[in-house]
């Protein structure tokens, strides 16, 4: 009797945990992927706290808040997410190493990237980068790129420069603390930088390569196929969150202040460093394919046809970028 | 309280045999070679012992990021483990003995030993990077604070155990409490210790991977180069470097082994 007891109380505990953990998992929602205080992504934010998902019968539920483009794509390798915002270049990384399947299926924003340097250090121009330490967020990523374009734009090798992996909150105390000379992240990291009179920016990304793309939509392809709908949904309510931004920056502003916890000068800096577009630019991403490849870090031998097979824009209407 | 020195006797260890040991490592590498050719280890999710190995062959002559080789990230972590074990064992085994010597003192030091015992070494890593900055002095605290509790309590209890008739026949004889200190108990503690010791450079050598993953400056470190492997994605890589940590984790286990049978050879 006791045996029996003991069991029906141990399955009744199993079948309210399993409860638990479905509801917690939001049954049926679109797990949802972004990065932390990434104001490039700030459209996610907009969506989710003007309903704009909802509007569009979409339900949402974060499927994980990412510190760095990589840790988000492991999560969709693991089966974690359904969308994601992130950035292209792990995006490509990640399909290209056959690590995770996705489509990039919509543009967050092109730019908003920038090199800081510390207030007071002398390091004027690209060229005075040689023999300093320089932080970006992570190996082959939009910022590395961006860092190693200017190196090379200023005929400077990329071995002169000691480069380190930093997640971008550790970035500022890092550079206040003389541990790195300079750091590149995405806004409103350097935005914060020149706000709190700690770093000065040596050049933003869209001097680096203009209108450059930054962060892309991504869907997980097999979760693409099975529901065309509900990312077409989904990419519904990112468009008209762009627009929004695009349209009212007072109020996009406050959402930013609220996505990232800065203070609104530091995120008004920011968001002017950056576009926010949603066709997709095909170009752009070809670039970043090529510059992969020639780093060594993925193989792919067609890349334009690697770019073909990457992108479906068919979830995104028509109409101006 | 006595604490075993953790010592097996040769003969009922079969990873002494090394035949045993490699055939049954063999044998598992085929089936999980088998197991990924079929597919039911799918290879997006483990890559398969031929992808590992021919992972290892490009961290070893290639490295990643390109050029920084294996065997620099290998020695990067050595260093950061055994700077961080040297300041403990310095400051743990004299603080031991002192401890287990001393009762009111022991009674004084023991409420904090207890308090920061269990906070795991990584919960310190935001403290460590405020404090030390990047680099090999945060890593070195870490590593510091995973191995400085295994030493220390470890030694306590070695003092403690030793034999009361050893300290009695000392007395007898005329010993000073100095001599009875350095002579008995210190010696008598060390099996302990050595314990101790094993504990503690396992505990660093673990903790020194995710102390890694907060940053490094010099761009080496196995750790580190895990992290870069995921940053491009390469689970075939990530695999082999902890293969390789392994491996040195072993490795350091069996010197240290080595050097406990040599030391204490007398007792």
């Amino acid at each position: 009797m006791v045996i029996k007891k003991l069991l029906a109380a141990l399955t009744g505990i199993l079948i309210g945990a399993g409860l638990l953990w479905g509801t917690a998992l939001g049954a049926g929602a679109v797990r949802i992927g972004y990065l932390q205080s990434d104001l490039h992504q700030l459209a996610v934010f907009v969506a989710l706290e003007k309903g704009f998902f909802l509007e569009e019968g979409v339900d949402v539920t974060i499927g994980g808040i990412f510190k760095a483009g990589p840790e988000e794509m492991t999560a969709f390798a693991s089966g974690g997410l359904d969308v994601g915002y992130v950035g292209e270049a792990p995006a490509v990384v990640a399909v290209g190493n056959k690590a995770a399947d996705v489509k990039i299926v919509g543009q967050a924003n092109l730019e908003g990237s920038a090199i800081v340097v510390r207030k007071g250090s002398g390091i004027k121009t690209v060229k005075n980068l040689v023999g300093k330490t320089v932080a970006v967020p992570g190996y082959a990523q939009v910022q590395d790129f961006l860092l190693r374009k200017a190196l090379a734009q200023n005929n400077i090798p990329a071995k002169s420069v000691n480069v380190i992996i930093l997640r971008p909150p550790e970035m500022i105390p890092a550079l206040e603390s003389k541990q790195v000379d300079a750091f590149v992240a995405w806004e409103p990291y350097p935005a914060k930088a020149v706000s709190s009179q700690i770093g000065e920016v040596l050049l933003y990304s869209g001097k680096i390569w203009p209108n450059h793309p930054c962060c892309v939509v991504v869907a997980e392809a097999a979760y693409l196929k099975d529901n065309p709908k509900v990312i077409k949904g989904f990419l519904r309510a990112h468009v008209k969150a762009t627009r929004f931004i695009q349209e009212n920056p007072e109020e996009a502003v406050k959402l930013g202040v609220k996505f990232t916890g800065m203070d609104a000068e530091t995120v008004k800096i920011g968001m002017g460093n950056i576009a926010y577009r949603y066709k997709i630019d095909r170009k752009g991403l070809l670039e970043y394919v090529n510059f992969l490849r020639t780093m060594g870090v993925i193989k792919v031998s067609d890349p334009e046809g690697f770019v073909q097979e990457l992108v479906d824009e068919s979830g995104l209407g028509e109409g101006p970028s | 309280m006595k604490v075993d020195s953790g010592r097996v006797p040769p003969e009922r260890s079969f990873m002494r045999k090394p035949t045993t040991g490699l055939l049954l490592l063999s044998a598992a590498l085929v089936i999980w070679q088998l197991f990924s050719w079929t597919g039911v280890l799918p290879l997006r999710k483990i890559p398969s012992p031929v992808q590992v190995v021919s992972a290892l062959y490009m961290l070893t002559f290639q490295g990643l990021p390109p050029e920084y080789l294996l065997h620099g990230h290998v020695l990067a972590s050595l260093v950061r483990v055994f700077g961080g074990f040297f300041f403990a064992a310095v400051t743990a085994i004299p603080l031991g003995i002192l401890m287990g010597w001393n009762r009111p003192l022991r009674i004084v030091v023991t409420p904090f030993v207890e308090i920061l015992r269990p906070i795991p070494p990584l919960a310190w890593i935001p403290i460590a990077i405020l404090w030390f900055g990047i680099g090999i002095k945060s890593a070195a605290f870490i590593i510091f604070l995973g191995v400085f509790f295994p030493i220390l309590l470890n030694t306590v209890s070695g003092v403690l155990s030793a034999d009361v008739r050893l300290i009695e026949a000392a007395k007898v004889l005329g010993a000073k409490p100095p001599q009875i200190l350095l002579k008995v108990l210190t010696q008598g503690a060390l099996p302990s210790v050595f314990t101790g010791v094993r504990i503690g450079l396992g505990v660093g050598w673990m903790t020194l991977v995710a102390a890694e993953f907060t940053g490094v400056k010099n761009g080496y470190g196995l750790g580190y180069l895990i992290m870069i492997a995921r940053d491009i994605q390469r689970a075939d890589a990530i695999v082999a470097g902890m293969i390789v940590i392994g491996l040195v984790g072993y490795s350091i286990d069996g010197v240290v082994k080595r050097l406990e049978r040599r030391l204490l050879e007398w007792m």
